[in-house]
């Protein structure tokens, strides 16, 4: 009887005017954040870049100048492939270090408890701010820093060693010891996905432990490998903070150019061609590794 | 080629010592080679642990396994010759379907032992035996579930192990694919003679496969028999009941002369029996008798007993008809008619006939 009624009313509720309109409710704060948050302030970027300086005011324009410039001249390119280097360096040793973290939380920790504990280990430093690690660095590795005193204390050296601080290598540790938790998150979650029968398949075999990780385990897990390489990368990359507190004179890095063309040197088209730049670089990475990610994951 | 496996008094707690779960509780097992032995009995009672402690995949508390007469027991599971085909299968992912195969004859164990050409000859064949010639270069997601499992059984097969293990290898099929790929089993196992041990919940299963069926509850082992065995003669109410045989009757020993026993029914009538352990005057037994078994036709047997009761209903299944008859003390069993002939009406009294071989006693 209801039912009927309300089919003869004008307003009966129509499914697909239903759907749109749920449609539209959860499409619009992605929408309204891309825009914002990404295609304005692109487009803004994109903008300035091809513009010019005259003295301390800007000029809009149509010119490559900027990207001629940051090709040809030094330090720019040089300093985005220095960068490069850096946050290869990073991803290289975090996913070092973060890949038996992940495959002891995966395989090795029975317990809930247990995993759970060791979990939260790894997520635990982020709750420090990034500048308070990056000093702590700084004392430990310093002239009367922890590393020098222990070793003196030990007898292994007579004068403080200044090798550790203020170089490449300060910068790497620091990045490496911040950004690692990202990639134990993400081989972890992928290796999550391998359900432990696989390796005890490979054992019932007849395969070794060594085989049983190049044949099985290392294959399955390629795709997490890729995806915390590509985080850590990106911020080891894009980082100046590490570079500005654990670098050297000569330790400089592309971000913290941009921040000084930004600041002092009141060269904003140049900063944003730079950034114009580097966005682009991190749309062929990402490319490429999402890629290589979709050809290597496993359908369980 | 195939071997013995013997199990001796295996033992398996999880978790720790007072507060510890018995998994497996004192199984002793032999397994002759060239068998095809089920495991049976209902979820959680045991099976999959003990199967995993013969696999080499989980270590016993206590006691032994012994393959051809060696004792294995702490010997790593990649030193066993013996295959498992996993519950879930357990097909890596990232291979194809002869690379899963030829998995295990590719290891540093199978070094120099074939060669690139036999390697492919062996998965060939056996993609073959297991009907999957066309699939080998498809990977894993792109097979339907039979096919899976049938991967899962070459893969298992291709390092020619004298044991196979499997743990309810069928569970995922729907009825009629599990009974071909059953059919199949049997034939692959008859065809290459290997011993399998064979994991299931499913009596029809294990009965219809196995040369042997060891029946377990709460980590013990109850009956271990062949299938006739198990189906003609079940030793304990709980093996009984878990082949489906429903008509239990309570009695008390009369006389006891060998294994054959003269039991005296409610209603004062005997009741020829027969029982695998002693028992004595007096005893309170429960028999039990199949109801295909019952003879409707009551003379024409010397040594078959009359059991007397009340018809209650018929029902017509087919083949063959289905009384359920209602005894002096109350119980209700039913009995089933081959030729199929109609009763007159219902609620009056019927006589079936029962020879000793065919009324077994069980033990609890
Ligand atoms: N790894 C384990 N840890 C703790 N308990 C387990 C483990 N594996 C099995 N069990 C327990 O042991 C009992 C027997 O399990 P299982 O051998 O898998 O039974 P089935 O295969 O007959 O269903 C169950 O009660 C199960 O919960
Ligand atoms: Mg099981």
């Amino acid at each position: 009887m209801t039912v009927q009624a309300d089919i003869l009313t004008e307003n009966a509720p129509d499914m697909r005017r239903i759907e749109r309109r749920r449609a539209l409710f959860w499409l619009l704060p992605p929408i309204l954040w891309f825009v914002g948050f990404m295609l304005v302030p692109y487009a803004i970027t994109l903008f300035y870049s091809f513009g010019r300086m005259d003295y301390v005011q800007f000029v809009a324009g149509f010119s490559l100048d900027n990207y001629v410039k940051v090709l040809t001249v030094q330090p720019y390119a040089g300093l985005i492939l220095r960068s490069a280097k850096i946050g290869l360096l990073t991803a290289f040793w975090s996913t070092l270090l973060a890949y038996p973290v992940a495959i002891a939380m995966a395989f090795y920790l029975s317990s809930e408890c247990a995993k759970h504990i060791l979990y939260i280990l790894v997520i635990l430093p982020w709750w420090a701010s990034y500048l308070v690690k990056a000093y702590a660095w700084k004392t430990i590795l310093g002239t009367h820093g922890l590393l020098n005193e222990g070793l003196i204390w030990l007898g292994v050296i007579d004068e403080p060693l200044t090798v550790f601080l203020y170089n490449d290598f300060s910068i790497i540790l620091t990045l490496t010891y911040i950004f690692t938790p990202f990639a134990v998150l993400s081989i972890y979650a992928q290796l999550e996905r391998l359900p432990l029968s696989l390796i005890e398949a490979a054992r019932d075999l007849g395969a070794t432990g060594w085989e049983t990780f190049i044949k099985v385990i290392w294959p399955i897990s390629i795709p997490g490998v890729l995806a915390g390489g590509v985080i850590t990368f990106s911020l080891g990359f894009g980082d100046f903070i590490a570079p500005a507190l654990l670098g050297g004179a000569d330790s400089i890095m592309i971000s913290s150019v941009v921040i000084s063309l930004l600041g002092v040197a009141n060269d904003r088209p140049l900063a944003a061609a730079i950034g114009v730049a580097i966005i682009l670089m991190a749309m062929a990475l990402l490319t490429v590794s999402q890629y290589l990610e979709k050809r290597t994951q496993v359908r369980l | 080629m195939s071997a013995t496996i013997s199990l001796q008094n295996l033992r398996k707690t999880f978790g720790d010592g007072q507060s510890g779960h018995l998994a497996v509780d004192d199984v002793s097992l032999e397994i002759a080679a060239g068998q095809f032995v089920s495991l049976l009995g209902s979820s959680g009672c045991g099976k999959t642990t003990t199967l995993r402690i013969v696999a080499g995949l989980e270590s016993p508390t206590s006691g032994r396994v012994l393959f051809d007469g060696a004792d294995i027991t702490h010997l790593p599971a990649s030193h066993r010759d013996m295959r498992m085909m996993f519950q879930d299968l357990a097909l890596f992912p990232h291979m194809s379907v002869e690379e899963n195969v030829a998995f295990g004859l590719r290891l540093k164990r199978m070094r120099g032992k074939l060669s690139a050409d036999e390697i492919r000859r062996r998965v060939a064949t056996y993609l073959d035996i297991v009907r999957l010639g066309e699939m080998r270069k498809r990977m894993p997601h792109q097979l339907s579930g039979g096919q899976r499992q049938r991967v899962a059984l070459a893969r298992a097969l291709a390092t020619e192990p004298p044991v196979v293990l499997f743990d309810e290898p069928l569970g995922a099929l729907d009825a009629s694919l599990r009974r071909s790929t059953q059919a199949e089993l049997k034939r692959i196992h008859r065809e290459l003679g290997k011993t399998f041990i064979y994991v299931t919940h499913d009596q029809d299963e294990a009965l219809s496969m196995s040369d042997m069926v060891a029946v377990m509850s709460g980590g013990r082992l109850i009956q271990y028999d062949t299938p006739e065995g198990i189906y003609e003669r079940p030793r304990t109410r709980f093996v009984a009941q878990f082949i489906g045989a429903k008509n239990l009757i309570s009695a008390r020993v009369e006389k006891v002369t060998g294994s054959e026993v003269l039991l005296r029914l409610a209603d004062g009538t005997h009741l020829g029996a027969h029982a695998e352990e002693s028992l004595v005057p007096g005893q309170e037994v429960t028999a039990v008798f199949r109801a295909d078994r019952a003879l409707m036709q009551v003379n024409g047997y010397t040594d078959a007993s009359l059991v007397s009761g009340i018809h209650v209903q018929s029902m017509f299944l087919g083949n063959r008809m289905e009384h359920i008859v209602r005894l002096v003390d109350g119980s209700e069993v039913t009995i089933h008619d081959a030729q199929a002939r109609p009763l007159p009406g219902d609620g009056g009294p019927l006589q079936f006939a029962l020879r000793p071989q065919h009324v077994q006693i069980l033990t609890k």
